[in-house]
C-alpha cells in the first residue's frame, strides 16, 4: 500500500516539474501561435542566472527567481519586438505564420544555445541546495523536488487567476478567443502580445532557476526540456493554462506507475505512446474545452 | 519550365556528379555526398509536405529505419537490395502510420510526427536491446567510399525525378488540391485520403533509401545517432528556406545550406552556430517565400 | 547583377567549405575534430579536448616537439564535430586528405571512435585512442588504432574482486541502455558469477532519465551491501541525489562515470566520501601526476578528472615519445608504439593489438576529498573506505 503512494507522490513531484516546464510555452503557442522550440534555452538561461547568484553570493537560489523572472521577461521582450513582430507584420496567414515562427524559433535555439557554450563552456555544473529529505506524510521526498513541485501549482494558480480576474487577464483571453474581434474592441494587441510573449520567457526562466536546485546544468540542457514542454501542452490542450498543469501531473503519474510496472527503460516509449494516442483520440488535448 | 526540360537538366546534372570521385579526393567528395543526401530528403519532404502543408517532422524516423535495416541486412543481401530495403522499410512504416495519423492537420500534425519520431527511436532502442541484446550497431562489410557517393547521387536523382514526375501529374495536382483545401478536394472526388498515404510513403521512402546508404558511412550506428531529431529539422529548414512549394528551392537551398554551414564551421570554428542562427533568422525575415523567391517573379 | 553576385557568392562558398586558413609551413601540424557543442560536449570538454590544448602550449613553450632531435613547432587544428558523427567523418577525411596533417587525435566517445578508427587505418595514422570503451572495437583489429582505456572485463573485474575481497555477498545493479552500459553490464555479470556475488536487482534505465527514486527504494527494501550503477554523469548525480534522499545507505556504493568529476565532490560534498567509481589516477600517484594536475589547474581553473583525463595525457605522451624516436613516418610510428613500453603518468604502458595491456582494471573512492585509486592493492594510492559513511 505504501508503494502506491509513494510512487503516486514520485509521480506527481516529477510531473509538477514538468508542468512548470511547460506553463510559458503554452502561453506563447495558445495565444500568438508561437510555437517556440527555443524555450528550452531560455529555461537554461534561467537556470545558470540562479547558479551564478547563488554561487557568487552564497544566498539561497529562491531569493533571486524574482531577478530571474524579470530579466527573462525583459529578453523576452525584447526578442518579440526585434524578430516575431515583424514577421507577424508580414504573414497574415496563420499557418504560414507558424511554419515561419517556428523557423525563427530555430534560429533562436542555435544563436542562444550557442553563445553559453561559448560563455560558459560545455561542461556540467551543479550546485547542492535544499537536498535533504523532507518527511512527507510518512514519506521522504527531496526538498528542492518539493519546493519545484509547490511553485509549479503556485505558478499556474497564479497565471489562472491573472487570466480571469484582471482587466490584462481578461484582454489576453479575448485574444486568444478572437485576435480580430479583440483588436476591435480597441484591445492593444500590438503591446499586449510582446508582453504576453516576454512573460512566457520569463516563466521558463523561473523554471530553469528551479530546476538547477535539483538538477545539474549544461548549456545542452534546453532541448530535452522542450520535447517535455510540448508533450504537455499538447496532452494538456494547447492555449489551456489549468489543462497543462493537469497534463504535466498526468504524464508524471503515468511514467512513474508505468515504468514500475514494466521497466524503467520503456519509460520513454510510455510517454510518447500516451502522447500519440491522447493526440490521436483527443487532438485538442485531454482539457481543452 | 517543362518536366521534360527538368528532368533532363537533373540528369545531366547528375551524370557531371558522377564524374567527381574521379576528380576529387575523399573530403570534396564527402561534402558533396552531404549536400547530395539534404537534396534527396529537402526535395522528397517537400514534395509532400509542401504541396499538401502537411509539416512533417518525421523524416528522421524514415532515416534511422533505412539506416537500421541497412544494418540488419547488410552482411546477407548484395548493396542495391540493402538500399531498396531501406527504402521499403521506411515507406512501409509510413503507410501504417500514415493511416493513423493523417487526418490532423497543422500544428498537431507537426508535433505528432515529431513524437512518433522519437517513439521510434525509443521502440528501436528497446527492441535491439532486449531481442538482440545489443543496442548499436557495426557494419562491418562497408562498400566503398566512390560506391556510396554514387548510391546517394542516384538517390537524390530519384528525388529530383520523383518531385518533377509528381508535379506534371494527376496525383500531384490532387496534393497540391489538398493543401489548398482539403474539404474542397474531397467533394470534387480526390481519393484525399489515399492520396495522402501514398505521398507520405512516396517521401519516407526516399529518406529510408538515404538512411540506409549513410549509414554505412559511421561503421557503427545507434539509436542516438540515426533517429537524431536534426536529420528532420534540418530537412525541414533547408526545404523552407529553399521555398517549399518550388521544385528546385529545396534542391539548391541543401546545396547552398551544407557548402555554408561547412564553410562557417571551418573558417569560424567557435562560433559558426551562432552565425547559422542568425542567417536564418534573417532570411525567414526578410525572405518569407525562401529563397525561391530570388528568381521566380510569383 | 544579381546573377553576378550569386555567383560570386556560390564561388566564396565553395572555397571557404574546402578550405582553412594556416600559418607557418614547417610547424607540426596536427588536427582533430571534437564535441565542442551538442551531447557529447559535456564529455569532450572535461576530459580531452583541455588536455590537447594543454599539452601543445607546454610543448611549444619548452621549444617544440621533439622530431628526432629537431624542435618545431605543434599546431593544432581542431573542430567542432557537433557530436555528429556524420561532421567528425568528414572533418577527419578533410585533415587527413586534402589538408594532410601530419598527426591526428582522436574524438571523444565510443560510437565517434567507432567511425574514426577505420578512416585512421585506411589513411594510416596512428590514433590512440583515451575515451573509447568497446570489446567490439577492439575486436576489429584495425593496426593503427589503440585504445588507452582499460576495458569493461577489466574494470568490472577489478570491481567485483574488491567488492568480494572486502566480504560483499549481495549486490543490486542498474545499467544504461546503451554501449557502454550493455558492454559493462554483461563483464559485470560474467565477473559477478565467477566469485560467486548474489546479485538482487539488476535494472536498465534509458538515458535521460530525471526520477529513479523508485527503482532505488525498491532496491533499498532488498538491502544489499553493494549498489552499483553502470552510468553516466547526469545519472551518476542523479542515484547519488535520491540515494541520499531515501537514505539508502549499502555499504559499498559504486557509479561509474562521473564520479571522477571534481563537479561530484562540489555537488556531494560531505556526502561524497566513500563514494566508489571508475578512476586511475590521483594527483598523489606520482610527482609528474601532481605536475600535470597542477598546470591543468592553472591553465583552465578546473581539474582533471581521475579517469580518463588521466589517459587521455599520458596518449598524448605516447604520442611525443613516438614522435621524438621515429620522427614523423606514420608507418614507422605505428610499428613503434605497437611494440615498445612507454613511461606516461599512469605509469609504463604497452599495448597488445589494440589493447592496453599494462594498466588492470582499477577502482577508485572518494577519500579526504580527493579521488583515490584504492584497487589492486598494487596501485593504490589510498586504502579502501568500508563501509561507506551515511550520506550527508
Amino acid at each position: 500500500m505504501t508503494l502506491w503512494f509513494e510512487l503516486g507522490a514520485a509521480g506527481l513531484i516529477i510531473g509538477g516539474v514538468y508542468a512548470l516546464v511547460a506553463v510559458g510555452l503554452n502561453l506563447q503557442y495558445g495565444l500568438m501561435r508561437i510555437l517556440n522550440v527555443a524555450h528550452g534555452e531560455f529555461l537554461m538561461l534561467g537556470a545558470y542566472l540562479a547558479y551564478w547568484a547563488h554561487l557568487l553570493s552564497g544566498l539561497s537560489p529562491l531569493l533571486f527567481l524574482p531577478l530571474v523572472f524579470v530579466a527573462l521577461t525583459a529578453l523576452g521582450i525584447a526578442v518579440h519586438l526585434l524578430c516575431f513582430r515583424r514577421l507577424a507584420a508580414s504573414t497574415p496567414e496563420v499557418e504560414a505564420f507558424e511554419a515561419r515562427s517556428l523557423l525563427v524559433a530555430f534560429g533562436l535555439m542555435f544563436i542562444v544555445q550557442n553563445l553559453a557554450l561559448l560563455a560558459w563552456g560545455g561542461d556540467l555544473r551543479g550546485y547542492a541546495y535544499l537536498d535533504r529529505p523532507v518527511d512527507l506524510l510518512g514519506l521522504s521526498v527531496a526538498a528542492n523536488r518539493l519546493v519545484a513541485f509547490l511553485c509549479a501549482l503556485g505558478i499556474s494558480r497564479g497565471l489562472v487567476v491573472l487570466l480571469r480576474a484582471t482587466l490584462v487577464g481578461k484582454a489576453v483571453r479575448a485574444m486568444m478567443q478572437a485576435p480580430i474581434g479583440a483588436e476591435l474592441v480597441g484591445i492593444e494587441v500590438r503591446r499586449l502580445h510582446p508582453l504576453m510573449f516576454g512573460l512566457g520567457i520569463g516563466l521558463a526562466g523561473v523554471a530553469g532557476a528551479l530546476l538547477s536546485m535539483v538538477y545539474e546544468i549544461s548549456p545542452a540542457m534546453g532541448e530535452s526540456y522542450t520535447v517535455t514542454a510540448l508533450i504537455v501542452i499538447t496532452l494538456g490542450g494547447l492555449g489551456s493554462v489549468g489543462g497543462s498543469l493537469a497534463g504535466g501531473l498526468l504524464l508524471g503519474v503515468v511514467e512513474t506507475f508505468g515504468t514500475h510496472l514494466t521497466n524503467p527503460s520503456l519509460r520513454m516509449l510510455l510517454s510518447y505512446g500516451v502522447f500519440i494516442a491522447v493526440l490521436l483520440v483527443r487532438p485538442k488535448g485531454l482539457f481543452a474545452r | 519550365m517543362s518536366p521534360r526540360r527538368a528532368a533532363a537538366l537533373a540528369v545531366a546534372g547528375a551524370a557531371v556528379a558522377a564524374l567527381l570521385p574521379l576528380l576529387a579526393g575523399d573530403f570534396v567528395l564527402s561534402l558533396a555526398l552531404s549536400c547530395l543526401m539534404y537534396v534527396a530528403l529537402a526535395t522528397s519532404w517537400a514534395m509532400f509536405s509542401g504541396a499538401t502543408r502537411y509539416v512533417s517532422l518525421g523524416t528522421s524516423a524514415f532515416f534511422g529505419l533505412g539506416a537500421y535495416a541497412c544494418a540488419w541486412t547488410l552482411d546477407w543481401l548484395p548493396w542495391p537490395v540493402v538500399v531498396l530495403g531501406g527504402a521499403a522499410v521506411a515507406a512501409a512504416f509510413a503507410g501504417v502510420a500514415g493511416v493513423a495519423i493523417l487526418h490532423l492537420r497543422g500544428t498537431y500534425f507537426a508535433v505528432l510526427t515529431f513524437g512518433l519520431s522519437e517513439l521510434t527511436r525509443h521502440a528501436v532502442t528497446y527492441g535491439e536491446k532486449q531481442y538482440a541484446g545489443t543496442v548499436g550497431r557495426v557494419l562491418t562489410a562497408a562498400p566503398s567510399n566512390q560506391t556510396v557517393y554514387l548510391t546517394v547521387l542516384l538517390i537524390a536523382l530519384a528525388a529530383l525525378l520523383l518531385a518533377i514526375g509528381v508535379r506534371a501529374s494527376r496525383f500531384g495536382l490532387a496534393l497540391n488540391g489538398i493543401g489548398a483545401d482539403e474539404m474542397r478536394a474531397e467533394t470534387l472526388g480526390v481519393p484525399t485520403r489515399k492520396v495522402k498515404i501514398a505521398g507520405f510513403a512516396l517521401a519516407a521512402a526516399i529518406a529510408g533509401a538515404a538512411g540506409a546508404a549513410t549509414a554505412v558511412r559511421w561503421t557503427y550506428i545507434d539509436p542516438p545517432a540515426v533517429f537524431s531529431p536534426f536529420i528532420g529539422f534540418q530537412t525541414v529548414l533547408i526545404a523552407m528556406i529553399g521555398g517549399a512549394q518550388s521544385l528546385a528551392g529545396p534542391a539548391l537551398a541543401a546545396v547552398a545550406f551544407s557548402l555554408l554551414a561547412e564553410a562557417l564551421r571551418l573558417q569560424f570554428p567557435y562560433i559558426y552556430l551562432v552565425l547559422l542562427g542568425l542567417l536564418l533568422i534573417v532570411c525567414v525575415l526578410y525572405l518569407p517565400r525562401g529563397l525561391a523567391t530570388l528568381w521566380t517573379r510569383a | 547583377m544579381l546573377h553576378a553576385a550569386l555567383r560570386a557568392f556560390g564561388a566564396l562558398l565553395l572555397l571557404g567549405a574546402t578550405s582553412t586558413a594556416y600559418a607557418q609551413s614547417d610547424s607540426v601540424k596536427i588536427g582533430y575534430a571534437i564535441s565542442r557543442s551538442g551531447p557529447f560536449a559535456a564529455g569532450a570538454q572535461v576530459t580531452q579536448e583541455p588536455n590537447y590544448i594543454l599539452w601543445a602550449e607546454q610543448v611549444n613553450a619548452a621549444g617544440g616537439l621533439s622530431v628526432k632531435g629537431q624542435k618545431r613547432k605543434i599546431e593544432l587544428m581542431g573542430f567542432d564535430d557537433r557530436s555528429e558523427v556524420e561532421t567528425a567523418v568528414r572533418t577527419f577525411e578533410k585533415l587527413m586528405t586534402a589538408d594532410k596533417v601530419d598527426l591526428i587525435l582522436p574524438p571523444w566517445g565510443s560510437g565517434m571512435n567507432f567511425a574514426v578508427a577505420p578512416i585512421a587505418n585506411k589513411h594510416g595514422y596512428p590514433m590512440l585512442a583515451p575515451t573509447a570503451l568497446s570489446r567490439k572495437l577492439i575486436d576489429m583489429k584495425l593496426p593503427y588504432f589503440f585504445a588507452l582505456l582499460q576495458q569493461p572485463d577489466k574494470m568490472m573485474g577489478a570491481l567485483i574482486d574488491m567488492l568480494a575481497a572486502k566480504g560483499a555477498k549481495t549486490v543490486a545493479v542498474v545499467y544504461m541502455d546503451d554501449l557502454f552500459g550493455l558492454e559493462n553490464i554483461a563483464a559485470f555479470d560474467q565477473a559477478a558469477k565467477a566469485k560467486g556475488l548474489k546479485v538482487v536487482e539488476r535494472k536498465s534505465y534509458p538515458l535521460g532519465v530525471k526520477d529513479l527514486s523508485p527503482v532505488l527504494r525498491a532496491i533499498k527494501e532488498k538491502n544489499p551491501d553493494a549498489f552499483v550503477g553502470i552510468t553516466y554523469p547526469p545519472d551518476t548525480f542523479l542515484v547519488s541525489g535520491q540515494s541520499k534522499e531515501i537514505a539508502f545507505n549499502p555499504k559499498f556504493f559504486y557509479a561509474s562515470v562521473g564520479t571522477a568529476f571534481p563537479l561530484y565532490l562540489q555537488r556531494m560534498g560531505a556526502g561524497a566520501q566513500g563514494v566508489l567509481g571508475m578512476g586511475s589516477w590521483s594527483k598523489t600517484l606520482s610527482p609528474e601526476a601532481k605536475a600535470y594536475f597542477d598546470a591543468h589547474v592553472a591553465k583552465f581553473q578546473k581539474e582533471p578528472d581521475r579517469w580518463a583525463s588521466g589517459h587521455a595525457w599520458a596518449g598524448l605522451q605516447i604520442l611525443q615519445q613516438s614522435v621524438e624516436a621515429v620522427g614523423l613516418d606514420r608507418k614507422a610510428m605505428r610499428d613503434h608504439i605497437a611494440k615498445s613500453e612507454f613511461k606516461t603518468i599512469l605509469g609504463p604502458i604497452r599495448f597488445q593489438g589494440s589493447e592496453n595491456a599494462s594498466i588492470p582494471g582499477t577502482v577508485s573512492q572518494w577519500v579526504g576529498g580527493e579521488f583515490e585509486v584504492v584497487w589492486p592493492p598494487g596501485r593504490a594510492t589510498a586504502t579502501v573506505l568500508t563501509p561507506k559513511p551515511a550520506w550527508k
